[in-house]
């Protein structure tokens, strides 16, 4: 390649494809240390109750069980909150313990752990601990949660609520009065959640010589980790290094701490044998933190032809029986992403946290915006459906102009709620290019030949902006050595992103140097002091800036050697020359450091686009054409970012239609295993088309947003609409999901539903 | 293994360590385990460890292997079934198909610039690689082994039937569509190259 030609916009192909390939690639449960040891987590069995006994004897007598560790063999800590705008002045009391502590709050928390010499002996033994529960009533869903005289889950929340997040712009009750049209609907979302192809894994191993503990297959948020099993190990974090392997899939559930982080490795510290933990698929379903279970009081006002003027959003989000290492994140998120991408006059938002008998919540791909999203354009379709507007033109005549950027509401701030403010972009300009790309009125067309061939179709949309860039800073380093390589040290993770690529391909363009002379390191802690890793689409944008300041710093270090202006030394083959013909070995110069902050987080548009048909007598949904189109501000590597989109937008396909956490009155979990949870695959989805525009962002040099998310966003919100729209007027309002076969076939046989109010003042 | 065959627990029975003798890729690959060890257990205690695990119900396809030549669930085999049948797993598919146009092009650390490379891609795994069917790929190698039981059985499938084969798998990342466009484009190559 030559190397004056840019990287940065050209889909170089991505690294490391061929051990993924071959079979060679090594997850966490591919890796193995002499000497380990194999645990299983003890569940629990009820959804509430007190611990009564918990007898280990008859699991300790099986040959092979080296240990079972109860509450009581732990010292009393919790998994910390990670991100310091989640946390509040509730949520420390409602944070779990590695294994429950005398009460136990949903079914699969961890009551017990064993060690064995053999993984199929573990498991044995797990069956063999006798935990007694005695029942305590179940508050298995919010409304009961939430009910007067309720279950109490924690002694410190008498109303089973975590925290309320509340938003106010303008004089919302003035634009009300003021209002045409009021409509108002209780939308809500579904619990489901990310699911990766691979459970979670680990592998720690502690040197008593040393004292260091290394942590294998944490990934996403590695220094966060480091430092919270540094305190409640009593390690110092600089003794716990936290190694990333090859992972499959994050989608935001993966490498967030849980309790079998502080498990497994305080096992290996107590019997100082290396520990080996896979999660089995069923426990995945019970353990890995859940999503998106909310429900939405919206309410709007607007003028007879088409303005906005305000809204009201009334939030229920289900943070299940704790709240884990994201704080009130599950709360936070839709408060942010309830206005969107319109110009309000006003709002109000309350978004409130609650506690029930059911797995902990936390984030995946897209969380509390995908949310939001649904609740907001599906009151929108309600709001055009009663002015008889076409739900294109209700956006087009809302969305915030761009001469209107950058764009804040003038809500007031508050500690734990970053400013929602709008950076750049032109959201009329991206919409209209979604829908002339996508081909809205051949899709309208489309829909019309099949209603008259007897189909019921229709097309939905769900315009939508999403927080990305969420800082506070990531740190990046960049060396030279004498063969003519590069090596880039930086905190983020990859998490099957293809991540590496595109920051090479950033670095390579900084330096002027070929993109294959440059590696990527960030599997270790060790690799760099600190870092935040992966998450809210922000591994590219922070980190690459960092590498593209880091590179600069090493420029400047070059030209203080040989010479010259930073930007015109150049280095060739592991030489670095001046502009006056001075030389230098490039391996002697210090590695350039630096580091991006990013005190705010951004925002970036996108929207999505659905044609859906539904079998009227099955209640079968296929979408037949999905197009997503995301603001990226620049895009790196054009391929991996639409394989992103894309990926994403199959994600929330499948939510919409197909994926559901059921769980019955006892709060037993029914869906455990992929015969009740149901994942999309290649026959339940179209070709994702895609389509990248690009607003580069002046709020930081490279002027990148994020991305990973985008595609997820407005799916579920689209394809929503979609059914609605294909349903008719005769059917109900589609106010849940998923759109199951059987729950659809309930839309079609009644009348509209007694929820749904339309209000003409 | 701890199993002493002499223990009182009724429903506990002794599970005595049997020796296995498997054909795996063509090499013979002797393992002691329990009658009750998967074939992908097993397998991947032996170093295989390209058979991944995504749910050990028989449901995704993350452990698909070729038993004499049919793609089964290694999940669902017991190790002691799998004696005397021809194994193929992910590790033995480089070099399959691997030089239809010329020697040369396909070294893994060639245009991939991939450090530490040099396998041989077989033609279905480089339609994966160019066709972006892979992200995390942890269910690459279950959907290529699929693939790769599906194209030799059925080399004129038709999309429908490519399809319905392949979503017997679940591919979490890029929900399997892009992977039903590799297979389809390795059918097209290997008819024109008349194969
Ligand atoms: S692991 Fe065998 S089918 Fe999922
Ligand atoms: S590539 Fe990740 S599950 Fe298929």
């Amino acid at each position: 390649m030559n190397h004056r030609t840019p990287s940065v916009g050209t889909s170089t192909p991505r690294r490391g494809v061929d051990d993924l390939l071959t079979g060679r690639a090594r997850y966490a449960a591919d890796l193995d240390r002499p000497g380990q040891v194999h645990v299983r987590v003890v569940r629990s069995p009820l959804a509430h109750g007190r611990i009564a006994a918990l007898d280990t004897a008859e699991a300790l007598a099986l040959p092979g069980v080296l240990a079972v560790y109860t509450a009581d063999d732990l010292p009393d800590v919790r998994i910390p909150v990670r991100l310091p705008f989640a946390e509040t002045a509730e949520t420390p009391p409602l944070l779990q313990p590695p294994l429950a502590r005398g009460t136990v709050r949903y079914v699969g928390e961890p009551v017990a752990l064993v060690v064995a010499e053999d993984p199929y002996t573990a498991e044995d033994a797990a069956e063999l601990v006798d935990v007694d529960i005695d029942d305590l009533d179940v508050a298995a869903t919010m409304a009961a949660a939430t009910a007067e005289g309720a279950p109490r889950l924690h002694e410190s929340s008498p109303d089973n609520t975590v925290s309320t997040v509340s938003l106010r712009h303008g004089d919302v009750e003035a634009a009300f009065s003021r209002a045409d049209v009021v409509v108002r609907e209780r939308l809500t979302m579904h619990r489901h959640t990310a699911v990766p192809m691979e459970t979670r894994g680990l592998l720690a191993e502690y040197e008593p010589a040393t004292g260091l503990l290394t942590l294998w297959g944490g990934a996403k948020v590695k220094h966060f980790t480091r430092q919270a099993l540094g305190a409640m190990l009593g390690l110092g974090p600089e003794r716990v290094r936290v190694v990333e392997v090859h992972v499959g899939g994050g989608f935001g559930v993966r490498g967030e701490p849980y309790p079998e982080d502080f498990l497994v490795p305080f096992a290996a510290m107590r019997l100082g044998r290396p520990v080996k933990w896979t999660e089995d698929r069923a426990e995945h379903f019970v353990a890995t933190n859940h999503a998106r279970e909310q429900e939405h009081e919206w309410e709007i006002a607007a003028t007879s032809d088409g303005r906005l003027l305000a809204f009201r959003d009334r939030a229920w989000c289900d943070q299940g029986a704790y709240v884990r290492s994201q704080g009130i994140l599950p709360g936070l998120l839709p408060a942010l992403h309830a206005a969107g991408p319109y110009r309000w006059e006003a709002f109000a938002v309350d978004s409130t946290g609650v506690l029930t008998n059911r797995t902990p919540t936390g984030t995946y791909r897209g969380p509390g915006m995908t949310e939001a999203t649904f609740a907001r354009e599906r009151a929108l379709d309600l709001l055009a459906a009663e002015l008889g507007l076409d739900p294109a033109e209700l956006r087009r005549r809302n969305l915030i102009p761009a001469a209107a950027m950058p764009f804040a509401f003038d809500a007031p701030e508050q500690p734990h709620v970053p400013p929602v403010r709008y950076e750049s972009g032109d959201f009329p300009a991206s919409f209209e290019t979604l829908l002339d790309a996508a081909g809205y009125e051949a899709l309208t067309r489309e829909r019309q030949r099949l209603r008259r061939s007897g189909r019921l179709a229709g097309v939905g949309l769900a315009p939508y902006v999403e927080i990305g860039a969420v800082g506070p800073f990531e740190e990046a380093f960049v060396e030279a050595a004498d063969d003519g390589t590069f090596t880039v040290r930086t905190g983020v993770s990859s998490l099957g992103q293809g991540v590496e690529t595109v920051l090479a391909q950033i670095a390579a363009d900084a330096l002027s140097v070929p993109f294959e002379d440059v590696t990527v390191d960030f599997s270790d802690t060790t690799a760099v002091p600190m870092g935040f890793g992966a998450f809210a689409s922000r591994s590219t944008l922070l980190a690459g800036n960092a590498i593209a300041l880091a590179a600069r710093d090493l420029l400047a270090k070059a030209a203080a050697e040989v010479g010259g202006d930073p930007g015109e030394v150049r280095f060739d083959r592991g030489t670095v020359r001046g502009p006056g013909g001075a030389t230098a070995p490039a391996g002697r110069l210090p590695a350039g450091h630096g580091r991006f902050d990013k005190p705010h987080p951004g925002f970036s548009f996108g929207a999505a686009l659905s044609l859906v048909t539904v079998d009227a007598a099955t209640g079968a949904v296929r979408v037949l054409r999905h197009a997503v189109l995301h603001d990226v501000g620049r895009a790196v590597n054009p391929e991996l970012v639409r394989g992103q989109l894309a990926g994403a937008a199959s994600q929330g396909i499948g939510g919409a239609l197909l994926e559901e956490l059921v769980y019955d009155e006892q709060g037993q979990p029914l869906s455990t295993s992929f015969g009740d949870y149901l994942m999309p695959t290649a026959a339940d989805l179209p070709e994702i088309d895609v389509f990248v525009v690009e607003y580069p962002t002046p709020t930081n040099p490279l002027g990148l947003k994020g991305a990973g998310e985008s595609g997820m966003v407005g799916t579920p919100a689209a394809v929503a609409n979609a059914v609605a729209d294909a349903l008719g007027a005769a059917a109900r309002p589609v106010t849940r999901l998923p759109l199951t076969p059987g729950n659809v076939r309930e839309l079609l046989r009644g009348t509209p539903s007694p929820q749904a109010t339309t209000v003409h003042p | 293994m701890n199993e002493t065959g002499s223990r009182q627990d009724p429903w506990l029975p002794p599970l005595d360590p049997v020796t296995v003798e498997l054909d795996v890729n063509d090499s013979l690959v002797t393992c002691t385990v329990e009658p009750r060890r998967t074939l992908a257990d097993a397998l991947r205690g032996a170093g295989l460890t390209g058979t991944r695990l995504g749910c050990e119900h028989g449901v995704c396809g993350a452990c698909t292997v070729l038993l004499d030549g049919r793609p089964v669930r290694a999940c669902l085999v017991l190790a002691v079934q799998a004696r005397g049948s021809r194994i193929r797993t992910v590790e033995g598919l480089s070099g399959e198909r691997e030089e239809p146009t010329g020697p040369g092009e396909y070294e893994g650390n060639g245009e991939n610039g991939e450090p530490g490379g040099g396998a041989r891609l077989s033609d279905v795994q480089r339609a994966f690689r160019d066709g972006g069917a892979l992200q995390c790929g942890f269910c690459t190698p279950g959907f290529l082994m699929l693939a790769q039981g599906l194209l030799a059985d059925e080399p004129d499938a038709s999309a429908e039937r490519v399809t319905d084969v392949l979503s017997s798998n679940i591919c979490r990342c890029t929900g399997g569509v892009p992977i039903v466009s590799a297979v389809r484009a390795v059918q097209r190559a290997r008819k024109e190259a008349g194969s």
